[in-house]
């Protein structure tokens, strides 16, 4: 439960990411109104809401169970799969030292898992 | 007026020059147009926000064993401390919202790493969660991937 819920998460970034990426490649005009409203047209932003429902409604199921100290940290496992997911649609270069950070963390993750 | 906005950007974030070229004149100005303002607000939100949750769903676990799983999600969610929860959680994602509109998504991410120390210990003090070895460390090697991720590998510096 929560690892879908982590993964749901991550997948909600990056679309969240190309939708706000998109605006801002297509925005004219200034006012927070019309920033808003551009915001709340996106598609992506759209499917960012609905990944991050479904991620929230599981995520507080799978909590009622485990410590909060227990499960939050498995968050991080979201490091892992962002930078993967940013390098792979985004084109971010990412370069080793942060795989090799992104690698620590993914440790620190399966410590915690089976801690 | 737009240009005043577009300089007030380069000179308030050094490290985000490109960034601030390709971003057209906007108007969230002031604080939320440096990044790490939103971003510390986010942080905040997000971990008291959880602390709530996490507290409203010790008194549901009680009532809620059966049911649905959506029915389940629902009792949870309507627990007074877990509503007011993922209400400071929204306010939190917002600020993140307004931060990664800044700033890549792999630079951000790993900062709000600091996130997870925080409730690691709050859930320590607050719900006497027992801490072990293991996931002390489990928590203190995120915070070391996190402290390299940014000494190299910034988007500025590249």
């Amino acid at each position: 439960m929560i690892w879908i819920s982590v993964t749901l998460s991550a997948i909600a970034q990056i679309f969240l990411k190309q939708g706000l990426s998109k605006l801002q490649k297509n925005r004219t005009s200034g006012g927070i109104g019309s920033m808003i409203l551009g915001v709340a047209r996106q598609p992506y932003v759209w499917l960012w809401g609905i990944c991050f429902v479904l991620a929230t409604a599981l995520w507080l199921l799978g909590l009622q169970k485990l410590d909060l100290s227990y499960a939050y940290p498995l968050v991080a496992f979201g490091y892992v799969l962002v930078n993967i997911m940013s390098a792979l649609f985004f084109r971010e270069s990412v370069n080793r030292n942060r795989w090799m950070a992104v690698a620590v963390i993914g440790l620190g993750v399966m410590l915690i898992a089976g801690s | 007026m737009n240009s005043n906005i577009a300089n007030t950007e380069a000179v308030s974030s050094p490290l985000l020059i490109e960034e601030a070229a390709k971003w057209e004149p906007r108007s969230l100005r002031g604080l939320l147009s440096q990044w790490w303002v939103p971003f510390s607000a986010s942080s905040i939100f997000v971990v008291f926000g959880h602390l709530l949750i996490k507290s409203g769903l010790g008194a549901a676990a009680f009532t809620a064993t059966s049911g649905s799983i959506w029915m389940r999600v629902l009792h949870c969610a309507l627990q007074p401390e877990v509503a007011a929860g993922l209400l400071v959680y929204m306010l939190g994602s917002l600020c993140w919202m307004i931060a990664v509109a800044q700033q890549e998504i792999s630079f951000l991410y790993p900062l709000s790493s600091m996130n997870y120390v925080l409730v690691v210990f709050a859930s320590s003090a607050f719900f006497h969660e027992s801490l072990s070895a293991k996931r002390l460390s489990g928590v203190g090697l995120i915070v070391l991937g996190m402290i390299l991720m940014n000494r190299k590998g910034r988007v500025s510096e590249q």
